[in-house]
């Protein structure tokens, strides 16, 4: 590994040359700005990959049988598993997806799962998201660097091939499509991801969409193609969200929307990658009921663990956590990105008490967990070796089979003081070594 | 036929004649670049009649740095190639990675070269990487549509550049024949006899003011609305 340490001025340039960048909004003004990239990598030995491969199968598994369940008969919240507070006051739940049933069930196709390895040498997870979770393409990009700097690196270490994500998205997308091209639909060049959305489509051998490039006629999607032929779209991975997918259906001020897509989906003619109304089950309050969801439609114990979490909703929940507020971190349920983390132990007494009040009167918005003291991983910095923390999220992509992608971005804080490790929040990124034997 | 929208084939058409505007105006810039030290400082105000774009530099110094570094004018190399990098970014999936990364590496020398002892001899790094995209455009993208449409936004450029600045019947003539190659090839819907007129124009051989302004018109109005 030390070739590559040795050689970071050579992967760094790569990287400028390959304009590896994601977009950040600060102050009202969108800027590009260079994703950096540490390269020791985090290195997963195949026993430990191979049980977290079994425990996110499982998880995305039970995840999607709850999606099919919610929008369909409901039995988990009709025999008491799932409290229905949960499930219809979540911002994720759209009743308009109430009865259809995705192409083959499938609504989690590409899962990104966000884990902590702790002191304890235990994984927990610490969110699903199964909306348009991002990332996969940034390891996937530094290890095709890296290789390049460095081939004999990850021969002599057995790291397993990370480069078949593309042929593992390809797959997914297939596996739904109704016929037609496949089509990754971006919201455009300012998007945070764009650099994701294209890369991907290059790599799929996709067709980049904006949302100008694609109409609905008798509920068919169609890609306007410049000589006059419109092309028949059998599945779009969307990289917008929900509310701006179609502004007939979703938000009607969306600019950005298909009209009329939503149709199109719900007669079959058109796989969504995901699917709308994901977000009810990767909701930071139904990340509390998801060990329960595994028992409940597996029947198995979970394998991957919740970091240990309080709902203020319940009494005897809430009643430990403003008791316990100083130890722990309150995450809003509305937020995202690594917005709305509170620890109570960096608040004064002012505003723990105000945030007291806020779980009061507003206890379902708030999600409480205890903090996990996970695991430091080494990263260089201005020449020096120092430890920052580290999460991993994992990418499961739902095709024939559930499949767990031998890699995964590692992101890592920056900030010595920072738990929050994500790239909107100034943090940078690892490559993740699964060892092949 | 790979599947191009408008919009791609636009992104496609600017990407051809930014780039072509950049590789061409730097090249020509060096031939005025020599008359400026050599015998006529103020050779850089005849660059700036024959491109169209208003002096605004002053004096030969300013020119050579503003010209081709300054972000803030809309005429410079650097916001010429930025408006390349602009519409080839979002059509990464069409002409690959590799090509893009070529712009890439020429743009992020006009960003910063002009912190470099000799920034001047950045250029030839620029030259040399829009060289190497055309190379990688011609290898790399696999769609013979998405070439062409390139290609026509290329020669049309080209040709325009080649009228401001008065080049040779022969020059002209070898970029026609190019441009209008292309044309054919594509699905461009053009105006033919624009382009017949053009020809009349070019055969005439004249230099004179209202026939190079009749040409670059017939060029820059070549495709039709929407194409």
């Amino acid at each position: 590994m030390q070739n590559l340490l040795d050689n970071m001025d050579l992967v760094n340039g790569l990287m400028a040359r390959y304009g590896v960048r994601f977009g950040i909004y600060k102050n009202g003004t969108f800027r590009e700005q260079i994703f950096p990239f540490d390269a020791i990598p985090r290195i997963i030995p195949k026993e430990q990959f191979d049980y977290i491969e079994r425990g996110l199968i499982q998880r995305v598994t039970a995840l999607n049988c709850f999606l099919n369940d919610v929008y369909g008969e409901k039995r988990i919240i009709k025999d008491g598993v799932v409290a229905e507070e949960f499930v219809f006051s979540s911002s994720g739940y759209l009743s308009v997806c109430e009865g259809i049933r995705p192409v083959k069930g499938i609504y989690t196709h590409i899962s990104g799962i966000d884990l902590v390895e702790g002191k304890d040498g235990e994984w927990y997870i610490l969110e699903d998201n199964l909306r348009i979770p991002s990332g996969a393409s940034y390891p996937l990009i530094a290890r095709d660097i890296c290789r390049r700097v460095s081939p004999e690196t990850f021969v002599e270490n057995n790291v397993a091939e990370n480069r078949d994500y593309a042929a593992l998205l390809k797959e997914t997308m297939d596996n739904c499509n109704c016929g037609g091209i496949n089509v990754i639909l971006t919201p455009g060049r300012y998007n945070a991801a764009f650099f994701e959305h294209s890369y991907l489509a290059e790599r799929t051998k996709s067709v980049l969409a904006m949302p100008g490039d694609l109409y609905v006629e008798d509920d068919i999607v169609y890609y306007k193609d410049y000589s006059g032929h419109p092309k028949k779209v059998g599945t779009i991975y969307r990289r917008l969200s929900d509310e701006f997918l179609d502004p007939m259906a979703f938000n009607p001020e969306s600019l950005i929307g298909v009209p009329n897509i939503f149709d199109a989906f719900k007669k079959g003619n058109v796989a969504l990658i995901n699917a709308p109304g994901n977000g009810v089950a990767d909701d930071k309050g139904i990340y509390y009921f998801v060990p329960k969801m595994i028992r409940y439609y597996l029947g198995e114990e979970p394998i991957l663990k919740n970091a240990p979490t309080y709902l203020p909703f319940y009494e005897e929940d809430r009643k430990y956590v403003l008791e316990n507020l100083g130890r722990l971190v309150i995450k809003d349920v509305a937020e995202a990105g690594g917005y709305g983390v509170v620890f109570g132990r960096d608040l004064d007494a002012e505003e723990l008490s105000h945030m007291k009040q806020l779980i009061k009167t507003e206890s379902r918005r708030f999600i409480a967990q205890e903090v996990i003291d996970f695991k430091d991983l080494d990263i260089i910095d201005n020449g020096e070796m120092v430890p920052r923390k580290a999460d991993l999220r994992a990418f499961v992509l739902y095709g024939k089979e559930v499949k767990v992608w031998k890699c995964g971005l590692t992101r890592f804080s920056r900030n010595p003081d920072s738990f929050v490790v994500n790239s909107s929040q100034g943090g940078g990124f690892k490559d993740t070594w699964v060892l092949s034997r | 036929m790979g599947i191009i929208s408008i919009v791609k084939a636009n992104n496609l058409l600017w990407l051809g004649r930014y780039t072509e505007r950049t590789y061409t105006t730097l090249r020509l810039f060096n031939q005025y670049y020599d008359q400026m030290i050599d015998f006529d400082p103020a050779a850089y105000q005849k660059y700036c009649e024959q491109l169209g774009i208003p002096d605004i530099y002053g004096d030969k110094n300013t020119f050579s740095r503003n010209y081709i570094f300054d972000a803030a004018d809309p005429n410079s190399m650097v916001s010429n190639l930025t408006r390349a990098h602009d519409n080839a970014i979002v059509i990464r999936d069409t002409i690959s990675s590799e090509t893009l990364s070529y712009l890439e590496m020429a743009l992020n020398i006009l960003k910063e070269g002009y912190k470099e002892h000799a920034p001047l001899l950045e250029m030839q790094k620029v030259l040399d990487y829009l060289m190497a995209f055309w190379g990688c455009m011609d290898d790399y993208v696999d769609d013979e549509e998405s070439r062409n449409v390139i290609k026509v936004g290329r020669y049309q450029e080209r040709l325009d550049l080649y009228f401001r600045f008065s080049m040779p019947y022969d020059k002209k003539l070898k970029e026609y024949s190019k441009l209008g190659n292309r044309l054919n090839k594509s699905h461009l819907q053009y105006k033919r006899e624009s382009m017949l007129h053009l020809l009349d124009i070019i055969e005439a051989d004249s230099d004179e003011q209202i026939a190079r302004f009749d040409a670059i018109s017939c060029i820059n109005h070549l495709l039709e609305e929407g194409f």
